[in-house]
């Protein structure tokens, strides 16, 4: 039963950045800076996106897809 | 000499923040109030976070962990008293002028956003899936394959090896077939005691640090008092899945970062 529940205190960096970096409000305007530019960051991580693509064809038909929400 | 500074928002909120646990994890935090809106703040170095310097930054793993965290840490201690729009990391101003002026610019925008998302909560849910333990299951429960086997048994030595081979490509095709059918299941189970649902990017093994493959990557906008019952869900789906192998992570309450767009087609929302 452990670990069905993860308390937002211990969840993982990975939980964190997933969110920060790539969600949140993005606002044209009198800025600095619009910052998308989170590629840099995926180097730092070692992320290769080839690796995604590898698992949605392990998991056949991409049902992501047709079901995700509009945003 | 005084250096530069920038204002980094963090979340925008429509009642007055409490920032005081909140201002004990980042320096200099404060908001600016305009029509009726409340942006939460900081002062940070131009040094740091200005446009060439934070593009270094942004490739060094331990600055980014760092700040990131803080970041959100920051939005959940406003977020224990407050209904808040979190914004994307790293989102700057020039001056305190110039964020009001943006508040002023979208305050519809953020008065409707903030009432869509007044009482409730972001959730996560990822499933990851062992895929041999998964394999032996399907060997052991799915009817069509467990026919072969009996088949095998029955049969030749040269007749057994074709159709031993002849499993094993069932096994994979069925494999992919029932990911997908979990996925899916779990996904729209919980989405139905939720206000809103998305499915995000699922996340390589070399972001994960797993051992076992990200199958499901999903966030749900679930009313306060609903939270119980899809724990509840998430706890039944996480049994039910278990001896095939699935491995279900839990995670909230968290800001609505997946749930926060804006209605006007000009902004966007990662």
């Amino acid at each position: 039963m452990d670990n069905v529940l993860t308390k937002s205190k211990d969840v993982t960096l990975l939980e964190v950045l997933d969110r920060v970096l790539e969600k949140g409000v993005v606002i044209s305007g009198d800025m600095v800076i619009s910052v998308a530019d989170v590629d840099l960051i995926y180097l730092g991580l070692k992320v290769l996106l080839s690796s995604v693509e590898t698992m949605e064809r392990l998991r056949g038909s991409p049902f992501a897809s047709p079901m995700q929400e509009p945003t | 000499m005084t250096e530069n500074q920038l204002v980094y928002l963090y979340c925008v909120t429509n009642e007055e923040p409490g920032l005081e646990e909140a201002g004990s994890l980042v320096n200099n935090l404060y908001f600016v109030y305009q029509k009726g809106l409340y942006a939460v703040a900081g002062k940070v170095r131009e040094s740091e976070f200005g446009e060439q310097n934070l593009k270094k930054n942004l490739a060094d793993l331990g600055w980014v962990s760092t700040k990131a965290s803080n970041h959100e840490k920051v939005i959940e201690e406003v977020m224990r008293s407050a209904c808040v729009i979190p914004f994307k990391f790293a989102t700057l101003f020039n001056t305190d002028d110039s964020l009001k002026a943006m508040l002023e610019q979208y305050a519809e925008e953020f008065k409707a956003v903030l009432k869509r998302l007044e009482n409730k909560e972001e959730w996560g849910v990822k499933i990851y899936c062992d895929i041999e333990k998964l394999k032996a299951s399907l060997a052991d429960d799915e009817p069509e394959i467990l026919e072969i086997e009996n088949e095998i048994n029955l049969s030749s030595p040269g007749k057994a090896y074709l159709l031993k081979k002849k499993k094993a490509e069932l096994i994979e095709d069925t494999l992919n077939k029932k990911i997908n059918e979990y996925g899916q299941e779990t996904f729209e189970l919980l989405k139905e005691l939720s206000f809103s649902a998305r499915i995000n990017k699922l996340l390589p093994k070399e972001v994960t640090e797993r051992e076992d493959d990200m199958v499901l990557n999903s966030a749900f906008l679930v009313g306060k008092d609903k939270v119980g019952d899809f724990i509840n869900m998430v706890d039944t789906l996480k049994m039910y899945y278990e001896d095939k192998g699935l491995f279900f992570d839990c995670t909230g309450p968290w800001p609505p970062f997946n749930f926060c767009s804006l209605p006007k087609p000009e902004t966007q929302n990662g």
